[in-house]
């Protein structure tokens, strides 16, 4: 008899963080429950101090939970970390401003016992060009980078980010998840913390929703979107008084935003409307959406507080 | 793993320069102004002469320094991040403190052997041979009790600034730990209770040990630096394991 054990690359059970000072206590996490199969793309979505990066520093080990357990890869984050299986990118300091770049990059490379990797990965990520140059010369973008680089070195079978393109412009964000992309392949699990819903929405497989240390809602990225039905329409009108007209056409459509004689509708059957407005009622620059992770967001947090 | 992050940290150390003229040059520099004062400094002291005693004062002086400056860092790079960058290798967290402490311990006896060097070629001069390598030897592994004090101190304030001002604070220690300029009476007194008073103390004893009790200069019974050197030993490590302990939970 054969048993096929699927390891997860990440399981989280009844996990829980709570800081105590002298004066009070601080729930950071209160109650999580996760399964991440490996290879899976998953972004953790959420606004500041909804306890993702307590919760990513007790998936590495970096923080020991007040109650339950995390496994990665069916390990000790300890131990995940140590065989170099697990690596992230870290959100707050992590690098010495008066080291180059190639030094960095050396000195952990010799801590992971992986300095023959090291020339790869700072061509990978674009680092080669500014090896010589100081960490504390390097640009917002360019610093994100060379962390990039550091948890690459180990080759690790799970990467977790927490908010790595933080203080990026949007060239420098752009170019980063393009790396990403090209990371992200041979059955590598991506794990990562954003409050951008775009990177969750264009990234991630599947996005977990946190707020106030709970996870509000987990599912495929797609259908987080679908959670709140219709579609939204936007169209012009020749008149004002025909977009008030078109509002009539059934029971579901509703005027969300009027801008003179551009409206915004939502409806449930978007097509037939569409088709409506188009026809029946001359609207022209017609516009069809469906709606951003951030609308869902809202929805849910609003649902859960 | 070691080699190469202590081959780094000494490139760090020698391209920013600021931090290791205070530590080398210094007090190489106190020693050439001080030690080669004509009026007395070629005088006769123990079984050396005055240059020998100030030559042990000032690279004790500077050993201290030094060790304290290095070793503070591990306080102010762990709080700035880079020890969760650590955390994320295989290297266990006591590998990073001992690779600072073979920096530290370098640095300090390379300050420490340009002193001696010093001494030597401006006279500095002792009977029995063995007196250059032990007092020598006593400078540095004293030095390495202040690492204690350093890593304290960075703890708790956190930052580059905080390791400035306990350099600075060392030079206040070395006024009242009788190391600059000896000291006399009540003051004396109070300096053998002082945290570098035993450390330079014994790094004197070889060359002052066999004058008479009682004879200016004399050195004071042997377990009396001892009992100061270990008790500030064990004060230090106390101090750096607490405030490491306060620095993580506030983390």
């Amino acid at each position: 008899m054969q048993t096929l054990i699927k390891t997860e690359a990440v399981s989280l059970t009844g996990l829980t963080k709570t800081f105590s000072t002298p004066r009070s206590k601080v729930e950071a996490v209160k109650g999580i429950d996760l399964q991440i199969p490996t290879g899976q793309i998953v972004a953790f979505l959420g606004p500041n101090g909804a306890g993702k990066t307590t919760t990513i520093d007790m998936i590495l080990g970096l923080t020991q939970p007040t109650s339950g357990s995390a496994k990665i890869l069916g390990l000790d984050p300890q131990q995940a970390v140590s065989s170099g299986r697990v690596s992230a990118v870290l959100q707050t300091g992590g690098l010495l401003r008066d080291m180059t770049v190639k030094e960095t990059v050396t000195v952990i490379a010799s801590m992971h016992g992986k300095v023959d990797r090291i020339t790869e990965v700072m061509e990978r990520t674009g680092l080669t060009r500014i090896a010589k140059r100081r960490v504390g010369k390097c640009s917002g973008g360019e610093q994100q980078r060379i962390k990039f680089a550091l948890a690459l070195l180990p080759d690790p079978d799970v990467l977790i980010l927490d908010e790595p393109t933080a203080g990026m412009d949007v060239m420098a964000r752009r170019e980063f998840w393009s790396t990403m992309r090209s990371e992200a392949t041979h059955g590598r699990t991506v794990i990562f913390a954003t409050h951008y819903l775009e990177e969750a929405q264009n990234f991630a497989e599947r996005t977990i929703l946190m707020s106030q240390g709970k996870i509000v809602a987990d599912g495929a990225t797609a259908e987080l979107r679908q959670l709140i039905s219709g579609r939204t329409l936007t169209a012009s009108f020749p008149s004002e008084d025909q977009g008030e007209q078109a509002a009539a056409f059934d029971p579901s459509v509703q005027i969300t935003e009027r801008n003179g004689t551009r409206f915004a509708f939502q409806c449930q059957n978007s097509d037939r409307f569409a088709a409506a407005l188009l026809g029946e009622y001359q609207a022209y620059d017609l516009e069809i959406s469906s709606p951003s992770l951030e609308d869902a967001f809202i929805q849910l947090t609003k649902d859960a507080s | 793993m070691m080699t190469t992050y202590i081959r780094i940290e000494f490139t760090r150390h020698f391209r920013d320069g600021y931090n290791l003229i205070f530590a080398l040059l210094l007090p190489a520099a106190m020693y050439i102004l001080f030690g080669n004062i004509p009026s007395y400094t070629a005088l006769d002291l123990g079984a050396g002469n005055v240059k020998f005693y100030l030559m042990i004062s000032m690279a004790a002086y500077g050993a201290a320094v030094s060790t304290v400056a290095i070793a503070g860092t591990v306080a102010t790079e762990t709080m700035q991040g880079w020890g969760r960058q650590i955390a994320l290798t295989k290297m266990p967290p006591a590998v990073f403190v001992g690779s600072k402490m073979i920096v530290a311990a370098t640095v300090a006896g390379i300050s420490a052997a340009i002193v001696f060097a010093l001494g030597a070629a401006t006279g500095a001069q002792v009977n029995e041979p063995w007196i250059w390598g032990a007092s020598y030897l006593i400078v540095l592994l004293g030095a390495m009790i202040f690492a204690c004090y350093g890593i304290g101190v960075g703890m708790v304030f956190k930052s580059e600034s905080a390791l400035g001002l306990a350099s600075g604070l060392m030079v206040f220690f070395a006024f009242f730990g009788n190391v600059f300029m000896p000291l006399e009476g009540g003051m004396l007194d109070a300096a053998r209770f002082t945290p570098m008073f035993g450390y330079v103390a014994l790094a004197r004893y070889p060359l002052l040990k066999d004058m008479p009790a009682g004879a200016e200069m004399a050195p004071d019974p042997l377990w009396m630096p001892t009992a100061n050197l270990v008790a500030w030993a064990i004060i230090f490590a106390l101090f750096a394991v607490v405030a490491t302990r306060k620095a993580k939970a506030r983390q």
